[in-house]
């Protein structure tokens, strides 16, 4: 039953994937295409899609890993602060006006936040030699009030224009996607996810319990620590590739757990392709509905993914992480 | 007699009433009269544009406070600060006992007027948000500020220009030039319609190409920048070296004939309020379109 399931997901990933390609502001036919269909397809459109896909699958992932190692069905990626880190040192970037890395600079410089967050929720977490859900669950919540003040006063006493465009950043932007991020966004993401799906079976583990893991034979602490870091890699890059983007870490595994169940051997990998499809297709519309403007596409993830989450609540029985 | 007092008393009486009436009246109409006939000595802006306009009208001595965002002229920034254009203090405002505060709708929150006006402090708004509506806009500043003469010279100048450039470019009848104002490069942010830029373009005779878009300031798509392959980029002055900052977008866009025949001009930001320096943005812009 799952296996055609998740046939049948790939196959409307691949269309979305292509769809994402050929649709857009302007339908390009890629039988009869001329000089500047190809440079806005190849030079545009390819690096955008596959930022979507990356981001989305990184969002989606760390979703599932998360919600599981806290085992609270509340949990996405930007719970532990890690996104408000990331933005609050683009920000301060965005606002100085620092350009010393020229266009690597915003996505280093929330890529450094979000480590140096990750880091700081790690050792809030860590007692006794491992690290506990509770403690990088509340850590995480304090550190995010924190540096969501701190930017709201930085946003609030800066004078210049550099604030519209740090809102902007923060909600999500994906138009400035280029070949020469992906490289290193691909890295990390696809790094975190080798690690979380070879852990994925401690992770089923640890959902039960930290004594059920135990008597299986796993050592929680350090299987808990790879989850972590793996979720730390690919939020921190996805948030330097796309800024913060809503909904898909938290409601992506949700649906994926509706559709395919709560396995998290076949449900990290799903939420991967579905946060991936989902954004792109999110940003394809976005990108579409209003041209030439566009739409921040972390708005169109929530509206229109929100009610089909409802309607899959409303359709369910039981709840499970 | 008695009678007749009686009547005399009634007649008085009603008298009294009448010149009471009377000079309620006259007292009102002068309190009207006062609020445009009595040159106000304390003035606030709560727009970088209004405090541009006052320093051109030589107020400079009069201005109490302006905002965060006031910093043309430079002595502007020398004034009191009473916070920013969509969040002032209204302790600030009311503790300065200004005579009148300047506002506009393009950024000044309605609330805050409604606030100052049940404080009893006289506001004035500035409506005007279009370029062909400034020298009517600094005309009617310029008459509740006591200084008709100096905003009329202003304003005339202000119409000039405009009406010398709109008889010399309605006679270019040819395919019109495609322009893109581009405000700032990551994320691409360009002026869209309904600005004094979207004016100026249209005053030289040139077409903007983000003029279909639904804002003024839009987040606007690449794939259509390369599209609509403007003949001509301006890029606006911004906080940081723009030079630097809009590298990467105009090697993204290398084919759109303006990048590929040079025709990118770095201009000031001129033209970005509503104001006495208008004038300069949009000769700055001829001069790059010659």
């Amino acid at each position: 039953m799952s296996k055609i399931k998740i046939t049948v997901l790939m196959l409307v990933a691949i269309i979305i994937f292509l769809s994402a390609l050929f649709i857009g502001p302007r339908i390009i036919n890629p039988f009869r295409m001329g000089d500047m269909e190809k440079e806005i397809l190849f030079s545009i459109r390819f690096p955008r899609v596959v930022v979507a896909i990356l981001v989305g699958m990184a969002l989606g992932a760390s979703g599932a890993i998360l919600q599981g190692v806290l085992r609270n069905p509340l949990a996405d990626p930007y719970i532990l602060g890690i996104s408000s880190g990331a933005s609050l040192s683009a920000a301060f970037a965005l606002l100085s006006g620092i350009y010393s890395f020229g266009r690597f600079t915003i996505p280093l410089t929330a890529f450094l936040g979000a480590s140096a967050v990750s880091v700081l929720v790690g050792v809030f977490g860590w007692r006794r030699g491992g690290l506990w859900p509770e403690r990088l669950l509340l850590a995480g919540v304090g550190l995010s009030f924190l540096f969501h003040s701190v930017l709201m006063l930085l946003m609030s006493i800066s004078t210049d224009e550099g604030l519209r465009r740090a809102v902007l950043w923060i909600f999500g932007d994906l138009s400035m996607a280029d070949w020469s991020l992906i490289p290193y966004g691909l890295v990390f993401i696809v790094s975190g996810l080798i690690i979380s799906v070879s852990r994925s079976k401690a992770l089923n583990a640890l959902i039960l319990g930290d004594e059920f893991a135990h008597s299986l034979g796993f050592s929680i602490h350090k299987e808990r620590f790879m989850l972590f870091i793996s979720m730390a890699l690919m939020t921190g890059a996805s948030v330097s590739l796309g800024g913060t983007i809503g909904f898909i870490g938290l409601l992506i595994p949700h649906i994926m757990r509706f559709v395919a169940g709560a396995d998290s051997r076949v449900l990290i990998p799903l939420s991967a392709i579905g946060g991936g499809a989902f954004l792109c297709l999110a940003d394809l519309i976005g990108k579409s509905i209003m041209t030439p403007m566009e739409i921040p596409s972390g708005i169109i993830t929530a509206i229109i993914g929100s009610p089909y989450f409802l309607y899959l609540l409303r359709r369910k029985d039981v709840l499970s992480i | 007699m008695k009678r007749i007092a009686n009547r005399r008393g009634y007649s008085i009486f009603a008298y009294h009433i009448l010149s009471l009436l009377l000079s309620l009246v006259t007292c009102h109409l002068s309190l009207v009269t006062s609020i445009y006939a009595e040159t106000p000595a304390r003035i606030i802006s709560l727009a970088p544009s209004m405090t541009e306009i006052l320093f051109a009208l030589g107020l400079e001595e009069r201005i109490v406070a302006v905002t965060s965002f006031c910093d043309y002229p430079e002595e502007a920034k020398k004034k009191p600060k009473i916070g920013g254009m969509s969040n002032p203090s209204l302790e600030a405002v009311v503790s300065l006992k200004p005579d009148i505060v300047l506002m506009t709708t393009d950024g000044n929150p309605k609330e805050f007027e409604e606030r100052l006006r049940s404080l009893r402090i006289k506001t004035y708004v500035f409506k005007q948000r279009r370029l062909s509506e400034l020298p009517q806009g600094i005309r009617e500043v310029g008459s509740v500020l006591g200084v008709k003469d100096k905003a009329d010279l202003l304003a005339n100048e202000i119409e000039t220009t405009i009406n010398k450039l709109k008889t010399q470019n309605s006679k270019l009848k040819t395919q019109k030039k495609k322009v893109l104002f581009i405000v700032w490069p990551e994320p691409l942010i360009v002026a869209g319609p309904g600005t004094a830029i979207d004016d100026a373009m249209n005053l030289l005779g040139y077409e903007n190409i983000a003029s279909k878009a639904k804002t003024t300031y839009p987040k606007y798509s690449i794939e259509e920048v390369i599209h609509q392959s403007p003949d001509v980029i301006f890029i606006g002055k911004g906080h940081v070296n723009m030079k630097e900052v809009s590298n990467s977008i105009l090697k993204r866009i290398a084919k759109v004939p303006a990048v590929k025949n040079g025709a990118v001009f770095y201009v000031s930001d001129n033209l970005y309020r509503l104001g006495p320096r208008v004038i300069k943005g949009i000769e700055e812009m001829a001069e790059c379109l010659k």
